[in-house]
């Protein structure tokens, strides 16, 4: 029996094939008008204010404006790359990152497998409840609190090892530390947070297989290795890909926080870079040409990352 | 009908912006029109500003015959703020400048303010501003704005009186005794407690060079030049001078025998009180003003504290009793040409500003209405705010545009206690031995491009001089590195703008 649609029914979705893109915009009008307001958002919001990149290939001034500022060509990008400041700042950049990538990353992952076998729900609840408060609080917060704990002197972290060995560490003003505080402060800070996703792939695994497993005698990291993991794998990969597509973005608060006169030498990346020559300074043009570099190599980084897991048979992102 | 419907959905938003439009192009109108509107954008410090209904900013308004408007912006993005303003062409006819930063260096640069200097000498009071403080806020000489006066003299040593007495010692008058003193109450147990748990100075994480910081301060006293000293004529930065050395060498000694605290390079200086307050260090170098907070937050904690804090304004170095001056202004009020287009119009802004350095004008900025915030009787000055914010908040951000020229006219309490009177002594002493620094007014295209880099760089070897990091070599290194990353094209640009400047 056929039954006619009524007014008001939600349109059928067909493929498209056969007809036009203007009867398709017609028949589906009503879930085209729900895309505008998010359509608008990505227009006014992230598509019009990428023209300001442009002033990179400006001498900008805000008295002049953007179009009285004259046109410059590439003259910045050749400033920064001759800068003697580009290699040092690549340098921390990439070392940073790749510490974060290497010791950050993984840390959620494990958390979260850990938090699975715990057996007792209401107790494995409560700790993830308890692990998501650090993400709230802000990176100010966090450096002081850091401050308070590692000082020489009044620390109580440096009173503990004062009172075991007799010395202390400067952790905070020496050099050598600082790249391993700033990966200790991320983990503490945002590991809780970051076992969310896994939480949510890992309670998608079929309980049958882990049965079956026990069946065959297969012990907890047997079962983790062979059923846990390669379920959950097209999640990692995804969330690697969106991490290395921001490989660069270390954030500028905490690190610029951390920053002092003895640690400076490895503590300059790109982001407090673009902040002191882009708003102490006020060459606007230059940061924004920094800025812009280190985009394209973050766009760069995601595509290159999506091709070599599609390469090895993986789901890609895209 | 359905059409119909969604139309007036579209023009919902169209009308918010129409509104929005229509607000904004009235006020641009009557910008350029008569000037019986002074539109201000100032700094807001205090947590409340004052509200259009203020009975200050009234009476103010009826002084000064205008109405006034302000922005007001927080403190903490006003540079940023600035630089927005700057671009969207909304501007004000008077904005408060804090320090000549970058991009108000572009916008001079670029055309955007009135240069002053010919039309000053017409009004009564603007004609009197100091000619050394004028050239100090000027850019190379040409004065973009008129400079808000603030005290010449405020460094001094601030110093726990009790603690000297403990360890049997007299209030220090030359850098040896400082030494002596500092060792002192590190090692004689200055708070009798019989326990080693103190030490001499409190030094914080300080950023920048040349503005204030404890080591600027000492480096003056120690005998060298106020960031570039003169040497035949031409400048030469102060860290290639011997007393530099000398100095820097001292606060070594000062880190390695423990007499300042160990983590000074970090030291958040929001804390910078606590040592002093809770009995862990007796010494800080700052301003005065500094000292007058410790005694208060120490009296607070226990009332046999009365007097306990002293200052001493310079201690005598090799060449001799020399203190660190202030620029003598804090930022200046410009007037932008694109608000302000007429000469007709700027002279009106002018006596505007004129009259804001009016006695009458300056009171009621600085202290208030009289019988609401303050009384006077027979001459001595009460302020009524004490327990009541609200009254303070109702005058204290306008101070933000006044600028106290020739010289503060307003009332300040008259406070008996020692440390006052000091504090008072100190500034008439310190004007006649204040080392300036002879590039104060010079701009420098290489300085506004990579002075922070540069700054960074000697900052940083400084500190890592002092803590044993690097020995004079290293330092040479470090000063090395800032000639060829920028230092010696900013010397050759400074000394090409002294010598036209002279």
């Amino acid at each position: 029996m056929e039954t006619v649609p009524k007014k008001g029914d939600a349109p059928v979705l067909t493929a498209g094939k056969g007809i036009s893109w203007m009867a398709a915009l017609k028949r589906d009008k009503w879930l085209y008008l729900l895309l505008i307001p998010g359509l608008l958002y990505f227009l006014i919001f992230k598509y019009l204010p990428m023209w300001g990149v442009l002033i990179a290939f400006k001498d900008y001034s805000p008295y002049l404006g953007f179009w009285k500022s004259e046109w410059v060509g590439f003259d910045y990008f050749k400033d920064f790359f001759m800068n003697p400041d580009f290699f040092r700042l690549l340098r921390n950049t990439l070392m940073l990152a790749s510490l974060d990538l290497l010791f950050a990353f993984p840390a959620p992952l494990i958390l979260a497998l850990l938090l699975n076998e715990v057996r007792k729900a209401v107790y494995k609840r409560c700790i993830q409840t308890f692990i998501y408060v650090p993400h709230f609080v802000s990176w100010t917060i966090v450096v002081s609190i850091t401050f308070v704990f590692f000082t020489v002197d009044t620390g109580v972290i440096n009173k503990m090892i004062m009172s075991l060995t007799g010395e202390q560490i400067s952790f905070l003003s020496d050099a050598d530390w600082f790249r391993p505080m700033i990966v200790m402060q991320s983990i503490w800070k945002e590991t809780g947070w970051g076992t969310i996703l896994f939480l949510a792939a890992l309670a998608t695994v079929d309980q049958e297989q882990y049965e079956a497993a026990i069946m065959d005698g297969a012990g907890r990291f047997r079962r983790m290795w062979h059923i846990t993991l390669p379920a959950i794998r097209s999640t990692i990969i995804v969330l690697l890909i969106l991490r290395i597509g921001s490989f660069l973005n270390l954030g500028f608060e905490q690190v610029y926080l951390m920053t002092n006169s003895l640690n400076r030498s490895v503590a300059d990346i790109f982001d407090t870079y673009v902040y002191m020559m882009g708003i102490t300074q006020g060459a606007y043009s230059y940061s924004t040409a920094v800025g812009l570099f280190k985009s394209v190599v973050g766009i760069i980084l995601i595509f290159g990352a999506n091709y070599i897991a599609k390469k090895f048979d993986q789901e890609g992102l895209f | 009908m359905k059409i119909r419907m969604r139309k007036k959905w579209m023009a919902l938003p169209l009308a918010a912006m129409m509104i929005a439009g229509c607000s904004h192009s009235e006020t641009s109108n009557s910008a350029s029109g008569s000037k019986d509107t002074i539109k201000i954008m100032a700094p807001l410090l205090s947590p409340e500003s004052p509200s259009d209904k203020s009975p200050s900013l009234k009476a103010l308004e009826k002084y000064t015959g205008k109405e006034i408007k302000v922005t007001w912006v927080p403190d903490s993005s006003y540079n940023d703020k600035f630089n927005i303003v700057m671009a969207s062409g909304e501007m004000p006819h008077a904005i408060v400048i804090k320090d000549k930063s970058a991009g108000f260096i572009k916008s001079v640069k670029a055309g955007a303010f009135w240069e002053l200097s010919p039309y000053l000498k017409e009004y009564k009071n603007l004609s009197q501003a100091d000619e050394k403080i004028l050239k100090n806020s000027s850019v190379n000489g040409e004065v973009y704005g008129i400079y808000r006066t603030r005290d010449l003299i405020r460094a001094c040593m601030i110093i726990r009186t009790d603690w000297l007495k403990n360890v049997g010692l007299d209030m220090p008058e030359t850098l040896d005794d400082f030494y002596e003193v500092l060792k002192a109450f590190k090692e004689k147990d200055p708070d009798g407690n019989g326990k080693d748990d103190t030490y001499g100075m409190v030094v914080p994480k300080w950023m920048g060079l040349g503005n204030g910081s404890p080591w600027d301060v000492l480096q003056i006293w120690f005998g060298a030049p106020n960031r570039y000293g003169v040497e035949n004529g031409k400048l030469i930065p102060d860290f290639t001078t011997k007393e530099y050395m000398d100095a820097l060498t001292f606060f070594k000694k000062l880190y390695d025998e423990g007499l300042i605290n160990k983590d000074f390079a970090v030291m958040d200086s929001a804390k910078w009180n606590d040592p002093v307050v809770k009995g862990k260090a007796g010494v800080i170098v700052d301003t005065g003003s500094r000292a007058s907070q410790i005694q208060s937050a120490m009296e607070e904690a226990d009332e046999s504290n009365k007097d306990i804090i002293d200052i001493v304004g310079s201690l005598e170095g090799p060449n001799g009793k020399r203190t660190f001056p202030t620029s003598g202004y804090s930022g200046m009020i410009t007037i932008p040409k694109s608000s302000v287009k007429t000469e007709k119009e700027l002279k009106e802004v002018l006596s505007f500003l004129d009259k804001m350095n009016d006695k009458e004008a300056q009171i009621l900025t600085n202290n208030g209405v009289k019988g609401r915030n303050y009384e006077l009787k027979d001459g001595v000055f009460t302020s009524l705010e004490k327990n009541n914010k609200s009254l303070l908040y109702e005058h204290e951000g306008l101070a933000q545009f006044s600028m106290s020229i020739p010289k503060s006219e307003y009332y300040i309490e008259d406070q008996k206690n020692k440390l006052f009177q000091h504090r008072k002594d100190i500034i008439t002493e310190g004007e006649k031995i204040a080392v300036f620094n002879p590039a104060e007014s010079l701009v420098s295209d290489v300085y506004t491009q990579k002075g922070a880099q540069l700054d960074n760089i000697i900052l940083d070897a400084r500190t890592q001089f002092i803590i044993g990091e690097i020995d004079e070599k290293g330092f040479d290194d470090a000063v090395e590195l800032w000639k060829k990353s920028g230092g010696n094209d900013l010397m050759k640009d400074l000394n090409k703008l002294y010598q036209s400047s002279k």
